[in-house]
């Protein structure tokens, strides 16, 4: 089946990698608030507010630690390629089990984002929002790599 | 929708994993097709037929259930 929109099976190596060295630098900058030296840097910002009380700031040179834009990228990029790379046979089954779980995904998202802006507050929230930009994607391997081992070990059973 | 594909593979002496590679799918598509888990598409039907040198209504027959709205 052709797919346009997916990447070459050899990219899922290359997610894994980033989605890997994206997680290890993530829980080292958290744990040891890491602010390397050579990232800090003066960069072009869209919009930007300095100070918690002052006002935004549009269009403007704003001086940043770049490690955690590094973090969040490396991670994205690297789920996207695992998540949206072909399967070694990639055909109209799979593309159906990739919609479902794209769609189960989304859902269990939103739903656990809905409970959360429930029940949690302050700053614990703002880690919620940062764990939510990664959640859909996780959400959406963990689905669709459970059906298809289900699916493979089913068959196992069945010669 | 019932399917027959099994009594074809039989006939033909085909397991599912070969039959898979000769459609071009994988065997997880095979597997789930004969066990009514999924609706395959008229190209995929077509390329059985012409495997198993029949017409696609020799493999593939509509039940009453598939005229209810789902």
């Amino acid at each position: 089946m052709k797919t346009h929109y997916l990447f070459p099976n050899q990219f899922k190596l290359l997610g894994w990698i980033l989605f890997i060295l994206g997680t290890v630098l993530a829980v080292l900058m958290v744990s040891l608030n890491l602010e390397p030296e050579f990232l800090d840097l003066k960069v072009f910002a869209l919009a930007s507010k300095p100070n918690f009380m002052g006002a935004a700031e549009y269009f403007s040179i704003h001086q940043n630690n770049m490690l955690s834009e590094l973090v969040g990228l490396i991670l994205i990029a690297g789920l996207v390629i695992i998540a949206f790379s072909k399967e070694k046979t990639e055909d109209e089954f799979i593309a159906k089990l990739r919609l479902e779980s794209l769609v189960w995904a989304t859902y269990v998202n939103y739903i656990i984002l809905a409970l959360s802006i429930i029940f949690i507050y302050d700053e614990v929230f703002f880690w919620v929002m940062i764990l939510n930009m990664f959640t859909i994607l996780l959400f959406f391997l963990l689905r669709f790599n459970w059906i298809l081992f289900r699916t493979k070990k089913q068959m196992a059973h069945e010669e | 929708m019932k399917n027959s594909i099994k009594v074809e593979r039989a006939k033909k002496n085909l397991t599912q994993a070969q039959l898979a590679e000769k459609v071009n799918v994988s065997r997880q598509t095979i597997n789930a097709i004969e066990l009514g888990k999924f609706n395959l598409s008229t190209i995929l039907a077509l390329k059985m037929a012409k495997v198993f040198e029949c017409a696609v209504e020799d493999i593939f027959e509509l039940e009453e259930a598939d005229w209810k709205s789902k």
